[in-house]
Formats: C-alpha cells, structure tokens, sequence
C-alpha cells in the first residue's frame, strides 16, 4: 500500500517542479491562436490536473467526465459544466476560478484560467469528432499522435546553403542553414593543438600524451585528423570511455541500494566489461541492444555449462539487473521491493532507449505524453516472463554460475577434505573445554569442587535449583562457552602460575596431613623428636636423627614420595600440574586458529566460482500480466497482453508472443528487441544519436536527453538529428562511424570563444555558431590527473577497486577491513590497482568515492541520462588541500623530472606540455620562473637547512599541483 | 520542516547573483568535510526511490517552539565511566567488600567473572550548594557542581559498546541510523557558512569503538554528516592546507593558481562559468582561513590556557580540545562531539589505576569548559554532555590480585552529567539500587534523554522525521521517549 502512494507523491512533486515551463508554453500557444480548441489548449490541462478524478480508471467523481467536450456539455450531477460564449455561467469555470478546484494545494494558474475561459467565451469547441466511447481504448487527441517524436524518421534531404565551402560534412548543411537563417557565420576551425585535445578527451577521456602530440602536429598530410581519429577510435580507451556514458544511462552499479545497508553486488562487473568491450569491439547499437534485452534468450549451450559466446550473451542482460534491488535483503517487504525493482527496470529501459518517461504512467495515465496506463502495464508483460514478481528469485539465488562440470568435480573433492579437518579441529576445541573446566575447578574450594563439575555437567535445562545457583556463584565456570575460549588463554602465563601456587597449597597440606596421621599414632615424646628432627636442616641433623628419619619416611616426604603415602591425592595434584603445564605451553587460540587456517586452506583450493547477475527466463513460463489500480499491486485490474506502447504500435506493427514454443522461453524480450532496432522505430536511433552528440557537444539536439516527450525539450535540429538517425541506421548502426561523421565536421571543429554577438543572439549555442567550453566529467579529471603524473595503469576488467571508508568517513581506495570494534585495520595498499581509471572504480550507491562525487558523478536512483556539472567551493578546497591533489602533483613532479634534463625551462615546458598538450607562451614561461624562484625561496626561508636539490623539487610539485588545479586543465576548449 | 527556514540570514555575498549555477550542487555530490551552510543545492537527485525531489540545506532554521538550547557540545566517554567510583556512591558495596553479590548479573567477559562485591576504593564528598556527592576523582566536576544535573538512572539496556553506543548517540540499538548531530543540523542547521555545522573531534590516540559510525549521517543526506577535526594536520580534511602548502607558500601556491586562470580567462573572458569558478577559489580560501582561525587557540589568554589545563602536559590534549569546540560554537558551529580514544573508560581490570588516569587527563577541561561558556554567557544555549555509553558493575572483574580488579560492563544504571542550554543547575536525577547496578526510580532510558535534549532545542523528536523506506523516521523511531520536566529549568 505505502509504494503507490509514493509514487503518487512523487510524480506529483515532479509536475509541480515542472509546472512553470508548461504553462509558459500554453500561453505562447494561445497567444498565437485565436481559435481556442478542448483538445490543443484545454484538455492537456484537465489531464494533467482533472482526469484523475474526473474520468480516469472509471474514477467520475461528481459524476463529471472531463475527458471529452461532449461529456463536457452534458456535465455532472450538477447540470452541463460549461455554457458556450458565457464562462461566468459555466460551472467548470466557476470552479477552477474560485480555487475550489482542483482541491488541495494544487490550483491552476491565472494563465490556464485563462485559457478556459477564452474557450468557453469562443463558444466551447473542439477541433475533430470525438470518438464514440472511451471503454475500452484510451483516447489521445490528434494532436497528441502528431507529436515530432512519434513520428516516423525520414531521411530529410540536405538543406542548400550560401557557401557549401565552409562544409565538410553533411552534418555541416544542416548547422549552416540555421546560421544562414539567423544572419550568423560559423566560427573559424580550431588549431591543431585544440583540436587534439578536445578530440583525445571526446573520444578516450584521457589526455593526449607527449608521442600522439608530435606525431599529429608533424603530419602534415591533408587527412592528418582523419588518421588521429582512426587512431584513437582504435584505443582501448575509447570502450572505456564511451562504456562509461552508457553505463550512466543503464544506471550500472556495484551495490543494491534500496535500504542503507546498500548491499554489495559482487558479479555486477561482468556486465560492466561487456559493456566496455561492446564499445571497443563497434558491436552494432542494434545487436548490443537485443543482447541486452534478450542475450538469454539467444544463447545455445545448457546454463550448466557455458560455451564463451554464450556467456557474453548473458553478461550482456546484467542490464536489466541494474536497478536498485532490495529484495535479497531482511526486513523488506518483499512484494513492494520487487514491483519497485521492475519498476525501476522499465524506467532504465525506457529513458535510456526510448527516451521517455513511461514511468509516469504507473499509477495513472501519463499526464502528457500520450501514454496511457494500460501501455505501461503491457510494456511490463514483455519483462514479465523473466521479472515475475510473484515466482521472485533473490539475487543470490538467481545468479548464474560459471562453473564447469570439472569445476564442480574437483569442488567436491576439496570439500571432502575440509571436512576431515574440521572435525579434527572441533575435537581439539572439546579438549580445551575440559581442560580450561579442569583449571577452573583447581580454583574452587574443595567441598563444592564436584558439585560444580556435576552442575556444568548437567544439561542446563535439567539443573537443579541448588545447581544454578553455584553456577551464578561461580560465573567463571558457569560461562565456559566454546566461543570465548581465547578469554580464558589470553594470559595464560599469569594463570598457570596462578593455578601452580594452589597446587602447590595445596600439596603442602596433604603433606602435612600425612604426617600428623603418621604423628598422631605416636607417643607424645616421639612425636616432639621426630618433629624437631625433620625441621632441623639436613646438613645440621645429628646421626640419630637421621637413623630416626629413616624409619619413619613420611617426616621427609615431597612431591616425589608423596604418592607412597597418599596415592590419590598425588595422583590429583599430578594430573592438576600437567594440566596447567598445557595452560602455560599450549596457547589454545593460536593452536585452533592454526588448524582453521589448515580447513581454510584445504578450501583455498577450490576453484573460485564465478557468477553472472544475469537475467534469464523460465521456460513454458508465462504468467499474466495485471494492470495495478493506482499503481497499487494490492488493487490488480484487468489482465493486459505484452505489447509495445500504442503510440508506436500505430505506425509499426508488432506482435509480442502470449507464450513460446515448449520447451523455449516466451521470446516477448527477443521479439520486442527485434522491434526497437527494426529500423522503423521512431526513437532507438535518434535517442542514441542524440546521446552521442551530447557527449560531442555539451548539449543534444534534444537537450533533454533522457525525455523526448512532451515535457522535453524541442530538438534544435529536428532535420539532422534525422538525418544522422538515417545515417547511422543505413550503416548498420555502426556507433564508431557515427563517432567520424560527427568529429570530422567542420561544426565539431569550430573554436569554442563566445562573442558579444553571439551571446546576445544564442547564449546557449543552440545553434552552434561555434564549439562550447566544457568542463571535464569526474572519471576524466581523475584519470587526467593519473595519466599526466605517470601513474595510470590500463589494467581493464575484472572486479571493481574496492572503496571504503577511511578514518575520518571519507570514501577512498582501499579494502576495508573493520574489526570488531568497527575499526578500520586496512593498509589502503592496493598494489597499483588504485591507479586504475576511473570506470573501474567499485559503483557503491552510498560510498561515492569523494574524489569523483566533488566533480558529480552519475545518479544512480535508478540511472543517469544526464550528468550535473556542478561549480562549488568544495571544488576548489579539494584542488588546494586534497591528499589526492598533493599526493598525483608530486608524482607528477617527479615524471617530469625524471624525463627531462636539469634546466628548469625545459622542465615547466615539459609540464606545461602534458598538462595542456600546447608550449607555454613567454610569458606563461616567464611567471613559472618567477614563481619557482619565490617558492624556493620562500622555502629556504622557513628552512635554512633545506637542500637545493629538495627545495627546488618542493616548490616544483607545488606549481605541478597548480596547473593540475587550473581551469585551463580542467576544462576543454 | 524544511520550510520554516530563514533565507536572509546565510544569503549573502556572491552566490545570490546571477550565476544560480554556482549552487546548482546534487546531494550526493558534496564530499564529507565540506558540508557548508552556502551550498544550497537546488535540486537534490533522490538516493533511494521514494525520495523524490527535496532540497535540502544547512541554512539556519527555526525550530517548532522556542527553545532554550542553540548548540551542543558532547563529550563522549567512550568505554564506560565507572559510575559508582565517580558521581553515584553506595556505601553498601564498602560494606559488603568481597563478600557475594545477592542477585542475579551479565556479565560480559566470563572468564573474569566474579561474584564478589567490590567496593569503591575512592572517597565522596558532597559539593556546592545543592551537595551533589562527587568522587576524589573528579576534583573539576566538584567546583562546577552547581552548574550541572548528574543523571544517575541512565538505562540502555545492550550490554556491549557498539550497541549502547548506537541508542545513546543514534537513538536505537541498530547500526545505521543517523548520529544526534545530524539530526540536529538536519532540523536547525547551521549558524556559520564557513565553518562545518557538525563537528566530531577524534582523539590522537584513534577512532571510537565504531569508528566514522559515530558520527554518520545514516540515510539523511551526505550534507549532514559530522566534519571530522583531526588531531592531526591536516586538522579538516581538505580544509586546512597540507604540510607544504602553510602560509605564504600556499599564498604563492594560489596566487600562481589564480594567474593562471586569469591568464586563461583573458581569453575566454565571456565563460561566466569560468568567472564562477574562479570566485569559488576565493570562497574556499576564505573559509579555510576561517578553519584555521577558528582551530588557532594562540591568542587565548594564559589564564584560559591554564583553565582548561593546556599548560599541563596530562590535560593538554584534551583541554586543547575543549577549547576548541567553544570556539567552534562561539563561531556558529550547532554541534560538536568530543570523543575518547577506543576503549578509554573501558576498565576491566586495574581499575585502580586505569580510572584515575582516564580522570586526570578528561576531568579539569571538561569543567573547564563549563566554567569558560558560563563566563562569556554561553552556557544557557548552549548544552554540555559528559558521559559513555555505559557504566560499570558493582562486582569484582579478575579477581585475583587487588590491583588487577576491575569492572565489567553495565548498561541497566549508569551516570553521565549535563549542563546548560537549559538543563536544570545542580542536584541529581534518578536512582540506582543499593548496589548501583540498575536504575530504578526516574529512568532516564537513551530516548527520554534524546525527547528531552531535542525538546530543549525547541525540537520535537518525534515530528522531526525524514521519509525513509517509504515511511517517516525520527530519532525516536516509534519508541516511547518522554521529555522529563525535572532535568529541565
């Protein structure tokens, strides 16, 4: 019950949000038009604010239905809610006016009143026949289907254009025809050295090194930017770039999220390095897409036992495992976190792949794009074969292993083995129980000492009352638990001496004891001579006393002879004394911690089992599928068919199977992948390209990204962003020659300076009259810093660098290692893997590692489809005072130190050079100088003693730091 | 909640401006010891699905009721004082020296364990108007007696430190809720935009037992994290500069900076983006420089150094500390929570020894503290927390020889004292039983404490709440916390 409402909260918090812009855009509606219509002007605000009670999901409160003009006119339980040319009579106005409605906080703007009023008094009209009943079908209006992003793409022709020197590519056409338009030129081509920086950082998200920077700026050949571009389309780094911006949207994350306890997701890398391969391998956008929709459903080889091309088809489905997942964890309600997993699953597929919002629609109909509830719910029957929210398996239990039958062979082996050991272990552990008994009872008086071993003896559910209580008296015998055993061996040296000296006691008044039996016997007389005879010392005794002595042994007995006259006693205290010797030799944790270590290690050699966080469906499974009333899964309505979303059903037909061939999985996941990358489908493509343009640019064509609706942003050039949908799709979506029809423009090429023109007409550069200054994105920043300092290592896939939190709460590299205190005992070494880049670094939703989340990292509640590039103070503390900072600076220093003579100039040079990939001018070499110079100086000052050698390298890690901090550094032109 | 903030008190200076992209900062993004009242984030990215879009900042806020209390400073005794050695005396237990305890007990290190009765080595004396009997241990806390409220009937009820650790600064026993402090500064935020809003000051010797736990933020945004002052430079945590970069090398440092990106700018001079980044790198110096101001106790006078025991090499640490935090709170800090090293009160055996030493080094700051806010008016808003997680049992631990005796843990009766911000002057509160072993009239149980701390705040702590996993926390949780009008004034 309490998710719906959330959501209904939330979608409400969301419009509210977005509120302003929608009504800006009416009133620039109306203002054009002078013919007011219910379905253009009117009914997109009744959606929005009305129909919800008001006509939706059979809700007609007041028996008003808002959702046609003609149920308009004939009104509610009130009489007709509008009167033609007089809206102070109308009762709709009436209402909306007062405030009265809609109720609560949420009233209409003077502007929409507005609106309804002025249609009212132009006579109530609508445009085109409304449709006969609404039963059954949801009704969008003609204007709602005829929005741009749901109709179909068309190859548009290129525009002519005045000078066509000035384009290079076709992309160019379309960019000049609006320049043309707008009375602007395009901004001239950026130098050489611009443009590999702004090329390397596109394309690999690393700065260019010294050996790309010559070779480029020496080739001189007409095509030397094309080759640069075939030359880094071909790095590796470009995977891992480029998977990067995709796993954004795909919303990738090492951990569960949904509770704080943000469980780890231990396989989720293996979707991650698909990912990434996918990029560096060009595999076709439409392959990669029905990989990831429908991998499982392609694959050949048994789960048991996976051939290679099978497992990458499952790595790649790890993309409908992204979103946030509570349902492995306690103390969810498991039916809300599972609907709320698929929920979140359909929202990543669908902003990432269609660029829409469907996720409204889950409790009503989409308030503006013409989506309806039903849609969302037959969207959600293609998942339901795989995501069934009421045959759930958890995530533990669902991940497929990479086991091989011999694997699982030598597992049982292994095990066999470890077994065997544990049981010599757990005999060892009932030997120091009884021993550490046997020390404990040496402590206790005699009289109560066997009473007590009986009561600890005694199962604790058959002591007797007596028997507690001695138990409570004695606490350190009562509580002997195996599992604080070490308690009691922890000093084990003090106690054995301990013990010893009770022993000891206590011999001696056994001693004694046989003595005064042996005296007792005796005449008063001889008793006195015996007595003073064996307490005069030996070397001082006479020769009768020592006859005497001899006759009567027990006055000389000792430990040795004590068990000729008290065999049982000697025997306790014997077996007391070895029993303390093995306190005091045997350190019983070590010894136990020893042979676990040996089980342990038996089990080390079990070959590490790997798993995929794939997502894999049951065959002959296909369960229904149930429209939830309100988004409630406690209310189900009607059942629904899997289906693509009406609006693109009209132009494409598809049908998604009800069930599979037996034996077989459904294929609804398969056939509908098969339809997104069909060719025909107005959005795959151009969402995609848009995305990659975005990344070029700073902003897309659609600069909404993630929302082509009607809320979005309109494209800035709806024609190229056919065009290059066209483009991409008649090359078989080949992503890396979308990447070379891009940059080898001359619009890509342009330099980025603003002028007083343009920033009056297009401060924005919608129409890119020139590049933008953009702003690296964290991962690019960290892993520039790595690169220039020498340090970077290009180790790629495998599991996440782990993060952690170090002593002050900070998330930093490192495996923690808490104690039982919560203490962190982690040495942070992690052998080079903590130069890694960035795309490999752990994704824990509640662990950002701090140096990436200072500079936004992507949101992962559930995906990304577009980054905040934030600007604060926090920014700049971290660039003056951060280990990191100071930590990569002096290995920066000490590269460049390392490569170049002993001449400071040459040394800034090479600095300047592999931080901004350009030779510092004059005067930028001229303020270096100076500036080294008044450091070391300053140094010297504070330090009288301070070597040359160290103060000129001190001070030259402080300038490294300085260019690493710079704007310059930090942004790309 | 949130709405009831005052915006004209922190909006000032250069982020009211045109470049509203100098806020424009998601939650998520602002790194632990950076929390800063003039981050206002626009729009905060939901972590968890239910969230939706919220804003939240550290722009101070008004509370629900006027309250007496502004700030806090919690000195956290980490282990466990020992109460019936230090401010809950039972002649009994002299008494009944060695001789068996008659009731039942936990015990938390059985193999140590006793049952004989250990009475207190120490003398009490009764101090100050209202006669509060006080330890010879404690030679501060009997000149400030009637000043603080000693709560004896302290009730946990989780016999381990991490547990009890968690109800007394977290509100419940589980891990993973937010700390006092960010509750605090989540409900009032902050008075300082140059200052963090909650501070947590970690002794040189190290970490708590639950380390960074104790001053996490939980599920309440990042923003609300305490900000760790180290006892080590760098003090804040990318706040103060780094050992090469003090002073005028750090001014040469971001003078080069700033040379380079005016050189940089010269070109790209219409980049407001660039303008704004470029007035952050003054911000941050600015607030580092208030950082530095706020942690350099030099220009003290000599009778505070020697008030708060910094002139003597036992009390300097600590002292230096809790001169600190008054400056902090002097400064606009709301929270800040002074912690013992791991285990420092935690006294198994050789308590003889032990706890004096743990007194000599905490007790002459702590009172010091108080007698300084109360001389500069500080101290009805502001409160003062001295106290652990838990007390100790009236029982011997290791009994072997007389000097290895110790205490094990107790968390059914223990003591800890408060003062000021609107806490009763003087006296005790609630009893223990004969023995000092659990509380048994006006138990003062972690909820009562937290109801009637946030009540002094002008907080309600159970309608302060934050919506997590689709419902409503507070500190409370749901558990029956009473405001408790005898601690109160």
């Amino acid at each position: 019950m309490m998710l719906p409402m959330r959501r209904v909260l939330y979608c409400t918090l969301l419009l509210g949000f977005l509120y302003p812009s929608q009504s800006v855009r009416l009133v620039a509606q109306t203002s054009k038009s002078a013919n007011v219509s219910y379905e253009k002007d009117v009914r997109p605000i009744f959606k929005t604010h009305c129909f919800q009670c008001h006509g939706e999901s059979n809700v007609i409160e007041g028996g008003l239905d808002l959702r046609l003009n003609r149920f308009i006119q004939k009104g509610g339980e009130n009489g007709p809610a509008t009167i033609a040319g007089d809206h102070k009579n109308s009762l709709v106005w009436q209402r909306v006016s007062s405030g009265e409605m809609p109720p609560e906080d949420s009233h209409l703007s003077p502007q929409e009143i507005r609106i309804i009023e002025q249609w009212i008094q132009l006579g109530a009209k609508n445009l085109n026949t409304e449709p006969e009943s609404l039963d059954n079908n949801t009704y969008f209006t003609q204007a709602e289907l005829d929005f741009w992003a749901f109709q179909p793409i068309k190859k548009p022709t290129l525009p002519t254009i005045n000078d066509s020197t000035l384009a290079r590519s076709p992309i160019d056409y379309f960019i000049l025809q609006r320049l043309q338009d707008a009375n602007l030129s395009p901004a001239t081509a950026a130098d050489k050295t611009t443009l590999l920086r702004r090329l390397t950082y596109d394309l690999l998200g690393l700065p260019p090194t010294l050996q790309q920077m010559k070779r480029f700026l020496a080739n001189n050949s007409p095509d030397a930017y094309e080759q640069l571009v075939d030359e880094l389309l071909i790095s590796p780094r470009y995977g891992e770039r480029w998977g990067r911006h995709w796993l954004d949207v795909a919303g990738y994350a090492d951990s569960e999220g949904y509770t704080d306890k943000d469980i780890k997701r231990e396989w989720a890398y293996y979707y991650r390095d698909y990912v990434v391969n996918a990029f560096n391998q060009n595999k076709p956008y439409d392959q990669f897409l029905v990989e990831q929709l429908a991998g499982d459903e392609l694959i050949q080889s048994p789960l048991s036992d996976l051939q290679p091309a099978d497992v990458t088809l499952l790595q790649a489905t790890g993309f409908l495992r992204m979103a946030p997942d509570g349902t492995g964890q306690a103390g969810v309600e498991q039916m809300v976190a599972r609907n709320q997993m698929i929920a979140d699953t359909i929202n990543i597929m669908t902003t990432s792949i269609l660029g829409l919002t469907v996720g409204c629609a889950q409790c009503h109909d989409h308030r503006y794009d013409p989506i309806s509830q039903k849609d969302y719910y037959e969207l959600r029957a293609i998942l339901a074969p795989a995501l069934d929210w009421k045959k759930w398996q958890v995530p533990s239990t669902r991940r497929i292993s990479l086991y091989t039958d011999e694997d699982r062979q030598q597992k049982t082996e292994i095990e066999s083995r470890a077994v065997i050991a544990t049981a010599k272990r757990q005999k060892q552990v009932d030997q120091h129980l009884d021993r550490t008994l046997t020390e404990e009872l040496i402590r206790v008086p005699d009289q109560v000492r066997d009473a007590l071993r009986a009561a600890y003896k005694t199962k604790s559910d058959q002591r007797t009352d007596k028997q507690k209580a001695l138990l409570e008296e004695y606490p350190a015998i009562g509580k002997i638990p195996s599992g604080s055993l070490y308690l009691y061996s922890r000093k084990r040296a003090a106690r054995a001496v301990e013990l010893t000296k009770i022993v000891d006691a206590r011999e001696q008044e056994i001693l004694e004891q046989a003595r005064d039996k042996f005296l007792n016997n005796l005449p008063q007389e001889q008793r006195t001579i015996l007595t003073a005879a064996q307490q005069t010392k030996p070397e001082q005794r006479t020769l009768e006393q020592n006859a005497l002595l001899k006759e009567a042994p027990v006055m000389l007995a000792d430990y040795a002879t004590l068990a000729q006259f008290n065999p049982t006693a000697a025997a306790t205290i014997k077996a007391n004394r070895q029993i303390i010797e093995i306190c005091r030799t045997t350190n019983s944790t070590e010894q136990l911690e020893t042979m676990q270590k040996q089980v342990d290690a038996i089990r080390a050699e079990i070959p590490k089992e790997h798993f995929i966080r794939a997502l894999t469906e049951p065959v002959d499974h296909a369960p229904d599928t149930v429209l939830f009333i309100r988004g409630n899964h406690d209310t189900p309505g009607d059942k629904v068919n899997p289906s693509e979303l009406d609006i693109f059903a009209q132009f494409i037909a598809t049908n998604i199977p009800l069930k599979g061939v037996a034996q077989q999985t459904t294929n609804r996941r398969l056939t509908y992948a098969q339809h997104l990358t069909n060719g025909k489908h107005p959005l795959t493509a151009r969402v995609f390209v848009n995305s990659v343009w975005k990344h070029h640019f700073g902003r897309g064509i659609v600069n909404s990204s993630g929302d082509f609706g009607v809320l979005g942003q309109m494209p800035t050039h709806p024609e190229l962003l056919d065009y290059l949908a066209s483009e991409f799709m008649d090359n078989d979506w080949d992503i890396k020659q979308l990447h070379r029809l891009i940059v080898t423009s001359s619009t890509y090429r342009q330099i980025s300076q603003r002028t007083e023109t343009l920033d009056e007409v297009d401060p924005d550069n919608k129409l890119l009259a020139r590049q933008s200054i953009r702003r690296l994105e964290s991962e690019a920043f960290r892993d520039a810093v790595l690169a220039v300092s020498g340090l970077l290592n290009n180790k790629m896939h495998g599991p996440g660098i782990p993060v952690m939190e170090d002593g002050v709460g900070q998330i930093v590299l490192g495996i923690e290692k808490l104690d039982g205190e919560r203490i962190n005992k982690a040495t942070g070494n992690l052998g080079g893997e903590e130069h890694r880049r960035s795309v490999y670094i752990e994704v824990r939703r509640t662990r950002p590692l701090a140096v990436l989340a200072t500079f936004d990292i992507a949101t992962n509640a559930p995906n990304c489809t577009k980054r905040a590039s934030s600007n604060v103070a926090p920014q700049s503390l971290l660039i003056m005072n951060s280990d990191f900072m100071v930590e990569y600076s002096q290995a920066f220093a000490g590269h460049i130190i390392k490569q170049s003579n002993d001449s400071l100039e040459d040394q800034i040079q090479l600095a300047w050079k592999t931080t901004y990939a350009e030779l510092p001018s004059t005067e930028n070499l001229q303020a270096l100088l100076t500036f080294m110079d008044t450091q070391i100086k300053q140094f010297k000052t504070e330090d009288a003693d301070l070597d040359d050698q160290v103060a000129h390298r001190k001070a030259f890690e402080v300038l490294c730091q300085a260019l690493l901090g710079s704007n310059q550094f930090l942004y790309i032109d | 909640m949130h709405s009831k903030s005052t915006p004209d008190n922190t909006s000032t200076e250069s982020n009211t401006t045109r470049r509203n992209f100098l806020s424009r900062v998601s939650l998520s993004t602002i790194p632990l010891a950076l929390a800063f009242a003039n981050e206002q984030p626009l729009s905060a990215k939901p972590v968890k699905p239910d969230l939706g879009p919220r804003n939240f900042d550290l722009a101070a806020k008004n509370s629900h009721q006027s309250g007496t209390a502004t700030a806090m400073i919690s000195m956290f005794m980490q282990g466990g004082p020992s109460q019936v050695d230090l401010m809950d005396p039972k002649p009994l237990l002299n008494k009944m020296h060695l001789q068996k305890f008659p009731e039942k007990i936990k015990y938390d290190n059985a193999a140590e364990a006793s049952s004989r009765i250990f009475g207190t080595p120490w003398k009490f004396k009764q101090y100050g108007k209202s006669g509060t009997a006080i330890s010879e241990l404690l030679p501060g806390l009997s000149e400030i007696v009637d000043d603080v409220l000693v709560i004896r009937s302290m009730h946990t009820g989780v016999n381990n430190h991490g547990q009890s650790i968690h109800a007394m600064n977290s509100g419940r026993i589980q891990e993973g809720r937010p700390a006092l402090g960010s509750w605090v500064t989540y409900a009032l935020g902050s008075e300082t935009r140059e200052l963090p809003a909650y501070v947590a000051m970690t002794d040189p010797k190290g970490l708590p037992v639950l380390g960074v736990l104790n001053w996490s933020n939980g599920w309440l945004p990042s923003l609300y994290q305490g900000t760790v002052i180290r006892p080590v430079e760098p003090r804040i945590l990318n706040l103060n500069p780094p050992a090469a970069l003090r002073g005028k090398t750090q001014d040469n440092f971001l003078s080069l900076l700033r040379q380079l990106n005016g050189q940089h700018h010269q070109r790209r001079n219409r980049e407001l983006e660039l303008d704004a980044r470029r007035t952050n790198l003054e911000l941050a110096t600015r607030m580092q420089s208030a950082a530095a101001a706020a942690l350099d106790i030099s220009k003290e006078t000599k009778a505070t150094h020697e008030m708060y025991g910094i002139n003597n090499p036992v009390t300097e640490e600590f002292g230096k500390r809790c001169l600190i935090a008054r400056r902090l709170v002097e400064r606009g800090v709301r929270f800040v929570q002074l912690f013992t090293k791991n285990q420092y009160w935690d006294h198994h055996g050789s308590i003889q020894t032990r706890l004096p030493a743990s007194c000599q080094k905490i007790d002459i700051p702590a009172a010091a503290l108080v007698k300084d806010l109360k001389q500069r008016g500080m101290l009805d808003s502001t409160v003062v927390h001295w106290g652990g997680e838990m007390g100790r049992l009236p029982v011997i631990q290791n009994d072997s020889e007389t000097k290895n005796f110790g205490r094990d843990h107790n968390t059914y009766g223990f003591s800890m004292w408060v003062a000021g911000g609107g806490f009763k002057q003087g006296g005790t509160y609630g009893v223990t039983d004969e023995f000092g072993h659990r509380a048994i009239e006006n138990i003062v149980n972690h909820y009562d404490y937290h109801a009637t701390l946030f009540h002094l705040f002008g907080l309600d702590a159970e309608t302060v709440t934050y919506k997590q996993n689709g419902r409503e926390q507070s500190l409370l949780d749901g558990q029956a916390g009473k405001i408790i009008p005898d601690l109160l004034t």
